[in-house]
């Protein structure tokens, strides 16, 4: 349980400014410039602080998470892959690596969403994310390259390779950050509410047809009568089930709308991808 | 049937999502190509997946897990119009330089 007397929380909060600073300073290292690039020392900088900020966070840990331990362990791992890469994502000069790089951010993060116990959403993402949107994304790189030859660096366009205000939008960044992260460490009392319906109780309660089905099939071999809580029990619902329990019962509005949106954007795709166009020649374009 | 989670387990991976959401704001911001600042979003919304599954977790509640579907969906849908708005704005000048486009703002 976290102490609300400010006791332990202090040094931590100062530790998480501090290593917003030094996250700060490594990521303006790490981007794309002309010229010297301190790229390398940025890099070091940058897993030095992460290393830190993990050690300094582990030593405050609880005795009780709510996570075994063994897969909390993991959360460090996953976490420092995901802030890797998308480090490198916004800073490699090539938009095809920062793509792989961006699926590589993905498998990670569902690394994290696996430790969440979302095991639905995970592989979800990794399917929608890791599979379609990538794709979609490496085809537009290629049918949009100005080069041919996307190999040689001095082939790269020049706004690939020097990044865009790169001081005013790190500082805006990490300020933002430190913010949150103000917010996202003030003690929160622990949440009395967190109780789910054992798994049992949701379906007496609300697959009771399901229950009944079984049932049926089961008194062909079965004269028990009231079979139902005693089904009930011996099963438990997993996290599709219980994901799709959620969808389809409480927001049946919401699932309506996100088809009408897809059909929506796959019109406006299609019609947008059917627009002719001629290159503007009256005007040559900024290499 | 899970336990519930500390606060500052929770914090912990709220701390994630927020950073990988300041990356993508990051990267929007200093990238010029017009797909590296799409790709960007894309993290943002990884962040935000992220911060509501540990909300969902924390809650014991599966309503942010399915806000996920919903928000995988949207991204979906964003993808595939910005991608073809990105075709069409480079086949026009022949870069994807959004810099090139600055006389939209007039």
């Amino acid at each position: 349980m976290i102490q609300s007397s400010g006791n332990t929380a202090l040094p931590m909060q100062y530790a998480l400014y501090i290593a917003s600073a030094f996250g700060a300073l490594a990521l303006f290292m790490m981007m794309p410039r002309q010229g010297y690039n301190p790229r390398k020392i940025g890099a070091l900088i940058g897993a030095m602080t992460l290393g830190a900020l993990w050690l300094c966070l582990a030593e405050y840990l609880p005795d009780t998470l709510g996570i075994e331990r063994a897969a909390f362990a993991y959360y460090y791992i996953f976490s420092f892959l995901a802030i890797a890469c998308a480090t490198r994502v916004i800073t490699h000069t090539q938009p095809v690596h920062a793509a792989l790089w961006f699926v590589m951010m993905v498998i990670a993060s569902v690394g994290i969403f696996l430790i969440l116990d979302a095991e639905f959403i995970a592989f979800a993402t990794l399917i929608i994310y890791g599979g379609a949107i990538l794709v979609t994304y490496l085809f537009v790189i290629m049918l949009a390259s100005e080069t041919s030859d996307a190999q040689a660096p001095q082939h790269t366009p020049i706004y690939d390779r020097i990044a865009y205000e790169p001081v005013a939008a790190v500082a805006a960044g990490f300020f933002l950050l430190a913010v949150l992260l103000t917010a996202i460490f003030t003690p929160l009392p622990s949440n009395p509410d967190a109780h789910s319906p054992s798994d049992s109780q949701i379906i007496a309660s609300t697959l009771t047809n399901r229950a009944a089905r079984r049932l049926a099939q089961q008194a062909e071999f079965d004269e028990i009568a009231n079979l139902p809580t005693a089904l009930a029990d011996n099963r438990s619902l997993d996290n599709t089930e219980h994901v799709g329990l959620d969808l389809f019962r409480s927001h049946p509005l919401g699932l309506e709308l996100t088809g009408v949106i897809l059909l929506v954007s796959l019109v406006g795709a299609v019609v947008i991808a059917k627009l002719r166009v001629e290159p503007d020649t009256a005007e040559p374009a900024p290499a | 049937m899970p336990q519930p989670i500390d606060p500052l387990t929770l914090a912990h991976f709220q701390m994630t999502a927020a950073i990988l959401f300041v990356m993508g704001v990051i990267g929007f911001l200093t990238r010029r190509n017009l797909i590296i600042m799409f790709l960007c979003t894309e993290m943002m919304f990884q962040g935000i997946a992220l911060s509501l599954l540990a909300f969902s977790r924390f809650h014991l509640n599966h309503t942010g897990q399915t806000f996920v579907i919903f928000l995988l969906s949207i991204a979906a849908a964003e993808a595939a119009l910005a991608l073809a708005l990105v075709v069409l704005l480079f086949r026009r000048k022949r870069t994807l330089d959004a810099q090139a486009w600055t006389q939209l703002s007039g």
